[in-house]
């Protein structure tokens, strides 16, 4: 049997474009937990943002102000947790798992108009090129600017966190509030800002898997990606880089394990179905295992809420 | 440039505690400040407000005559009053250089010219580029110091700076100190160490309960009447009276070694000593160097070989702590909040938490609240605890009374050794007093003492036989007699 190489390539593509909601949520929150707040509200921001975008394409029929509006969405949600946590200093934890259950809830009533609505055909980009190249052309080409977008975040969050200077106020906020605080910085000004950054990507990933990914409302269709997003930041020790990796290594499993189904491989589905969470957390966890580096890049002050005191 | 700094009436509230009460001061360029006082007396909320981390409820603060509103510590810093927290503010993952570049609107290689600059000019020498969390507390404190010195500072404040610091580096500190001084930068430290003040100052502001004590010229002092004036009573000078020689021996450390996986921890390497009834050995070192793992290693949080601790002629290497402390073990960790109570139990609960098998206390795995509350009154009024309320949180104890609980929590069970890491950390006057004048009762009574500690007076104070440890390696065990602060730091340093 011969494999047409190019049909790799669309297996390969296919990958990529199932990693691409993680990497934007993981982006996103890995913002969010290197300034010092962990933000378990994901899977919920992720869910606004499916059913914002999808609501506002069928509604304006404009798949810009869509994409923008879920976008806003996340913001908007992730507002609230930045008010609970930071101005009325509630519980990072329980407030985050708090707007994971609003999410799921207000989404499905939301979308209950929208089910059965098929969704609009999102424009590619360098559509004709694809079969210019052999194996490459599909992969490179034919994506929507969201895709384009998601595998650039990685580099310019390690790029912004590494070499601005908003970049080391937002690491050193995450180190050490206190300290950050006596320097003149306004630790809750930059913890504000990076939680609703954090919801904007949420948003985005949403809108990416019900306006681009499967173009249609599906109430809880997000399925514990926000979950997944949340682990990939922990055991990439919060290193972008690290993150593409992983969510490349569950796209490739959640995709792969799809066709063993098909084919029928005998393995219970129920294990093919687990695989992808497991490889990813072994791999990330075998990659990251140097424990100076986990130090370094570990938010020392992850989860603790900070009050100034005068 | 001549720099006068005045605080004019500055009063603040806090419910429950005046921390400043009226207070007016006269700073000018030229001399060395001292502001003393025990914790607690209001200096360290006093040069908050001066570096703009505290705004006060009532006062002035003028700098050259100009008032100036601190509402921030960035007014602070744009009026050039710099500041070197007690408590480093520094971000440990950052490198030194990204925690200096954080606050200067300094491009990167004009910055590290002046970087560059200060530390010729006044000999430090600093691996700009590797993360804070690899220095010492000597160097995050030069850190500190070259972020202040970037802006060029009028008034420079140092909160505690010796705190961390071995006697090499506190005598560095002071000449660099008296260098800043020369060169017009006003200098304002504050401190509890009397001897420091002698050393260093001109003038000394002497601070208590909020209040404006006294301010003199140094010449016109001496360390008793500074004493006198930080306490407001006489106070009594402990001696130790020589031990006699004991030769019948308590514990044995016999080749112990830790090797910890964490690469921030130290590892320990062949460590061998005894100690005889009735005796304090005493343990130096600069913190890091292994004294927390030694502790763990002796109170049994590390558990180590079986034959490599015996202790009354049982080996109990590889007993947890609380089978450790049925063979009349007891333990003061370093950490009082952390790891000695739990900050959010009532007194009675913490005085429990170290005698689960006593039957006074627990019958069939029930509570005996009475007993433990009877067991805790008596522990407040023999060690004299400020507070006759054991329903209180220990988290509200000031840190003198916590740790007078603590050492009575241990010693009420009259147990053959205590092992105790930094007892009076962070303690004023007072407490230390009382803490070091039970450490020498217990002495007497033929019981022994394993002081881990970062404070040489304190050591030589104490101790019957003193070791120093360096990177996880004890040096020879030596007479307290026979060593001075002067050998203790340089062995603290790692020479032979």
């Amino acid at each position: 049997m011969i494999i047409d190489i190019n049909f790799i390539g669309l297996i390969i593509a296919s990958i990529m474009a199932s990693a691409v909601p993680l990497i934007l949520a993981s982006c996103g929150e890995l913002i969010t937990e290197r300034s010092g707040v962990l933000n378990l509200g994901v899977e919920g921001m992720m869910i606004i943002g499916a059913i914002s975008g999808f609501a506002l394409m069928t509604v304006t029929g404009s798949l810009i102000i869509a994409v923008f509006g879920a976008m806003l969405a996340g913001v908007l949600i992730s507002t609230i947790f930045a008010f609970l946590t930071q101005t009325l200093i509630t519980n990072h934890v329980a407030t985050g798992l708090a707007l994971t259950i609003f999410g799921i809830g207000i989404s499905a009533m939301i979308g209950k108009n929208f089910v059965g609505i098929p969704g609009k055909e999102f424009p590619v980009l360098f559509e004709g090129l694809k079969d210019t190249i052999p194996l490459l052309g599909p992969i490179l080409f034919g994506h929507s600017i969201v895709f384009y977008f998601a595998f650039a975040l990685p580099f310019i969050t390690s790029y912004f966190l590494k070499k601005t200077k908003i970049g080391l106020i937002v690491r050193a906020v995450g180190d050490s509030p206190e300290s950050a605080s006596n320097q003149g910085i306004n630790v809750k000004l930059v913890r504000y800002a990076c939680i609703l950054y954090g919801g904007a990507m949420s948003g985005l990933a949403g809108a990416y898997l019900s306006m681009i990914y499967t173009p249609q409302w599906i109430e809880n269709m997000t399925g514990g990606r926000g979950w997944i997003a949340l682990a990939l930041v922990v055991f990439s020790t919060w290193n972008p880089i690290k993150i593409l990796i992983g969510a490349m290594i569950f796209g490739g499993l959640t995709i792969i394990q799809f066709h063993m189904q098909a084919i029928g491989v005998r393995i219970p589905v129920q294990f093919l179905t687990a695989l992808p969470y497991i490889v990813t957390i072994i791999v990330l966890v075998v990659i990251s295992r140097d424990s100076r580096k986990i130090r370094l890049s570990t938010p020392s002050s992850l989860g603790k809420s900070f009050h100034k005191d005068n | 440039m001549n720099t006068n700094l005045k605080i004019s009436n500055v009063t603040k509230i806090y419910p429950g505690c005046v921390a400043n009460d009226n207070v007016s001061l006269e700073f000018n360029s030229g001399k060395i400040y001292a502001l003393l006082g025990e914790n607690g007396a209001g200096k360290s909320t006093l040069v908050k407000i001066l570096s703009g981390v505290i705004i006060p409820d009532e006062g002035k603060i003028y700098l050259n005559e100009n008032n100036l509103k601190l509402n921030s510590p960035l007014d602070a810093k744009k009026n050039d009053i710099g500041m070197v927290f007690q408590h480093f503010n520094l971000f440990e993952t950052l490198s030194v250089f990204e925690n200096l570049i954080i606050d200067s609107d300094e491009e990167r290689e004009s910055l590290r010219e002046k970087i560059d600059t200060i530390m010729k000019k006044y000999n430090f020498s600093i691996d700009l580029d590797i993360p804070v969390l690899n220095l010492s507390a000597g160097q995050k404190q030069k850190v500190e110091i070259i972020r202040c010195l970037i802006r060029s500072p009028k008034v420079l404040i140092m909160d505690e700076p010796t705190s961390v610091l071995t006697e090499q580096e506190t005598s560095e500190l002071f000449l660099s100190l008296k260098k800043f001084s020369e060169e017009g930068i006003l200098i304002i430290y504050i401190t509890h160490k009397l001897k420091e003040v002698m050393q260093l100052c001109d003038e000394v502001a002497v601070m208590r309960r909020g209040k404006l004590v006294s301010v003199s010229e140094i010449k016109n002092e001496n360390i008793e009447s500074l004493a006198n004036k930080m306490v407001g009573q006489n106070l009594k000078t402990i001696k130790k009276k020589k031990a006699k020689t004991s030769s019948d021996q308590l514990i044995k450390i016999t080749n112990l070694n830790f090797t910890s996986e964490d690469p921030f921890e130290t590892n320990l390497m062949d460590i061998n000593f005894s100690v005889n009834r009735g005796e304090c050995l005493g343990i130096a070192g600069i913190s890091g160097n292994g004294q927390s793992e030694l502790f763990q290693v002796l109170s049994g949080e590390i558990i180590s070989e079986k034959k490599s601790i015996e202790f009354n002629n049982n080996y109990i290497g590889d007993l947890s702590p609380q089978e450790r402390r049925e063979y009349l073990m007891a333990f003061s960790p370093e950490d009082r909040l952390e790891q000695a109570a739990i900050p959010q139990m009532k007194i009675f609960e913490n005085v429990a938490l170290n005698n689960f098998k006593s039957s006074n206390f627990f019958n069939n795995g029930l509570i005996n609240e009475n007993k433990i509350k009877e067991h805790s009154k008596k522990i407040i009024s023999d060690f004299n605890v400020n507070t006759d309320n054991i329903e209180l949180k220990s988290q509200f104890l000031s840190g003198g009374n916590l740790q007078k609980l603590i050492i009575g929590r241990e010693l009420i069970t009259s147990p053959d050794l205590l092992i105790c890491f930094n007892p009076t950390w962070g303690l004023d006057v007072g407490a230390i007093n009382y803490i070091h004048e039970t450490l020498i009762k217990i002495n007497e009574q033929n019981k022994s003492i394993i002081l881990i500690s970062t404070d040489t007076d304190e050591l030589l104070k104490l101790s019957d036989k003193i070791s120093v440890i360096n990177k996880g390696k004890l040096s020879k065990i030596m007479n307290a007699e026979e060593v001075t602060s002067e050998k203790l730091g340089i062995l603290m340093g790692g020479a032979n």
